[in-house]
């Protein structure tokens, strides 16, 4: 056939190696259900690499592709691919794309900082491709999901190979840079996130050289919940990343906020807490020194900017 | 790395490939399709020289595995315009000046092209953004934006009559 290319000869077998695989072998798995992808997952285990959208992995192995002898592609998975709200919930599929999550009316609506921070990842051809269950596999300290999905409170719903289901929260996922609980024979399907109330505001800021593509220098997703009274506050998560070996919440603003009428609040010092409680590395990102400044000064930029949108709805 | 055959549409055509499970979208488009308009700049999908458009979203093929496009419909700047006429998009880039070593052209044209898909009447800034993942290291930005607009100006005054064409 003339349309057909390769360079394989006639005759060759389709497997190459047999230390790994049992003829006839692609050594590339693209199952449409869980469950298959959960039985060639415990068949191969440590041996099988998964592949959501592949933006990060295709960087890390660029020039070591061939050190990977199988694939399992969850692209054919429908029901990993969806946003699905619940009574009081909202489950996402661990292939939502970047795009989805910034174009999502819903998530728009209730997560507005992680549709945001999706909106600031690298590039369109990025954010087509990257997707929300590799951001957090991958488990870069500057993964920029992270730090909104743990201001937003989010769980992720882990599946091992015998069917065992578990939930963990994004604090207890993440153990250090690039490391996680995640087990080999288990993978992460969805990301539930409790629907937040109406009285919700937050914000997203990340701080790099340039706007796209950039690996942020530090990020901040600050998300706070106010009181029936629409005065007091009530809940406060303070979450930054790019600042520790993993995304962090500064516990102690929340000390300092709740209870307190957000009229009355000092900035400044909410600020210098947030300053005095990271521990931020040199990279080439930026200095230690740099990073904590910055950090107090978006601080206070988020809350401003959150209590723009509150008086902003005062007047309507 | 084990061989394997997959099937994608590639502007327009249908094609069998055979390929392997460590080739990327981007070597089986180059080597094994020879389309060699889609180029490979870092190969780590920060320039956007190997952007191409897949089941209708921009994408660096550099970052994508073969297998990854099986079943996939995908447009090369080979797909754009044909032999005797020049998309606008292109004639615009000529017209403004927006091509200077040309290896970026391709991938600036793609994300034009989808750009002004979705959003007919960009305005600078979402120019800038539909552009922003791809580098340009010799013309500069200002004249592949001149291009789009360029491009969107001719395209909207001759929506009607282009369709009723195609038609």
């Amino acid at each position: 056939m003339e349309e057909s290319f390769g360079d394989l000869k006639k005759g060759q077998k389709n497997c190459q190696r047999t230390v790994h695989c049992h003829v006839p072998c692609q050594g590339y798995f693209a199952p449409q259900k869980i469950e298959e992808a959960l039985e060639i997952l415990s068949k191969y285990g440590k041996e099988i690499k998964i592949i959501a959208g592949g933006t990060d992995l295709l960087v890390q192995y660029y020039d070591r592709l061939y050190e990977i002898n199988h694939w399992l592609d969850l692209k054919n998975i429908q029901e990993l691919k969806e946003i699905n709200i619940t009574q009081d919930e909202m489950e996402i599929g661990a292939m939502v794309t970047h795009t989805q999550l910034e174009t999502s009316e819903d998530i728009k609506k209730y997560y507005p900082v992680l549709s945001q921070a999706a909106a600031d990842i690298g590039s369109p051809q990025i954010r087509n491709r990257g997707t929300v269950g590799g951001n957090i596999v991958n488990a870069s300290p500057a993964g920029d999901l992270l730090a909104p999905l743990m201001a937003y409170n989010a769980q992720f719903r882990l599946l091992s190979t015998t069917q065992e289901e578990k939930l963990v929260s994004a604090e207890e996922f993440f153990i250090g840079p690039k490391k996680t609980i995640l087990e080999p024979a288990q993978l992460l399907t969805q990301i539930i996130l409790p629907l937040p109330s109406e009285r919700t505001y937050g914000s997203w800021i990340k701080i790099g050289k340039r706007k796209a593509l950039i690996i942020a220098a530090i990020t901040l997703a600050l998300v706070v919940e106010m009181a029936e009274d629409h005065k007091t506050v009530k809940d406060v998560r303070t979450c930054l990343g790019s600042v520790a070996p993993t995304p962090i919440e500064i516990k102690e603003v929340k000390k300092k906020m709740a209870g307190k009428n957000f009229n009355q609040l000092d900035f400044k010092q909410l600020g210098q807490i947030v300053e005095d409680k990271i521990s931020p590395i040199d990279d080439i990102r930026g200095t230690r020194e740099y990073r904590k400044d910055v950090a107090k000064k978006i601080m206070i930029k988020a809350l401003e900017e959150i209590d723009e949108s509150m008086r902003g709805e005062e007047v309507i | 790395m084990s061989k394997l055959n997959i099937e994608l549409t590639i502007n327009g055509k249908k094609r069998k490939v055979e390929t392997t499970t460590s080739t990327r979208l981007l070597d089986l488009i180059r080597d094994d399709l020879h389309l060699t308009g889609t180029k490979e700049g870092c190969g780590k999908g920060e320039c956007g020289a190997c952007t191409v458009i897949m089941n209708g979203e921009l994408a660096a093929s550099c970052l994508i595995l073969a297998p990854q496009a099986d079943g996939a419909a995908i447009t090369t700047i080979e797909g754009i315009g044909d032999d005797k006429y020049l998309d606008p998009i292109q004639e615009a880039f000529i017209e403004t000046g927006a091509v200077q070593c040309g290896f970026c052209t391709p991938g600036m044209i793609l994300a034009a092209k989808k750009l002004l898909e979705e959003n007919p009447h960009p305005d600078e800034e979402e120019i800038k953004r539909g552009i922003s993942g791809n580098l340009c290291r010799c013309t500069g930005y200002q004249k592949i934006i001149d291009a789009i607009k360029l491009a969107a100006n001719r395209l909207s005054s001759s929506d009607s009559g282009r369709g009723k064409k195609d038609a």
